[in-house]
């Protein structure tokens, strides 16, 4: 490292300043080990009867599309 | 995070039915312009671009409310939407004087069944998921 680094250093020093507060307020590690923990979504079977009788409805009734569309 | 809870609900709420509304106006410009089909359906836009993710949001508000008295299935409380927003829609067709098309309005006791399946599975995954990670759930 040569002069010229050692002064552009010192001088971005001064221009940011140091941190006023630079530990963490709380301990973030349980929030993280709690989301990790957190088991995957299971999707129950009736829910995916029901997404099929809802696509199925679509297809046999296409003329219901606008209707859905215009309520989302 | 404890602070402004309902605003994150708001967002949490509005957030499905701002995503499925470009795909409603890229079809709507595929059906109205591109295929020229005669039927003014912009003026009838205004609900489902203005009222539906609004009142996505204030519906997910509501639930922060009622959940903190009794546990509420989110899919079930999402499910009442439509028999909300339903005839508000209608209302608003009849205040534009817009015709429905006779073909829709015989599919709409299917598309009103369709719909409320449809919010069930929607508020439960989707909604919840939003939920869920702006920690509201």
């Amino acid at each position: 490292m040569n002069e010229s680094d050692e002064r552009v250093q010192e001088l971005v020093r001064r221009a940011i300043g140091p941190m006023a507060d630079p530990e963490l307020k709380r301990d973030l590690w349980p929030r993280m080990r709690a989301r990790l923990e957190t088991p995957p979504v299971r999707v129950p079977w009736w829910d995916w009867a029901l997404a099929g009788a809802v696509v199925l409805c679509l297809i046999v009734f296409p003329a219901a599309i606008p209707a859905v569309l215009y309520q989302l | 995070m404890s602070k402004h809870v309902y605003l994150r609900a708001y967002m949490a709420g509005i957030t499905v039915p701002s995503a499925v509304m470009v795909l409603a106006l890229t079809m709507f410009c595929v059906v109205r312009l591109g295929f020229q089909y005669p039927l003014p359906i912009e003026r009838a836009l205004v609900f489902p671009m203005a009222l539906v993710p609004n009142l996505w949001g204030l519906w997910n508000m509501l639930y922060v409310v009622v959940r903190r008295r009794r546990q509420v299935p989110i899919g079930l409380f999402g499910a009442l939407v439509p028999l909300i927003i339903a005839p508000i829609g209608l209302a608003v067709l009849r205040a534009l004087a817009l015709d429905i098309p006779r073909f829709v309005l015989a599919a709409f006791p299917v598309g009103l069944a369709v719909i409320v399946g449809g919010y069930y599975l929607i508020w439960k995954y989707a909604v919840g998921f939003f939920n869920r990670l702006l920690e509201i759930a």
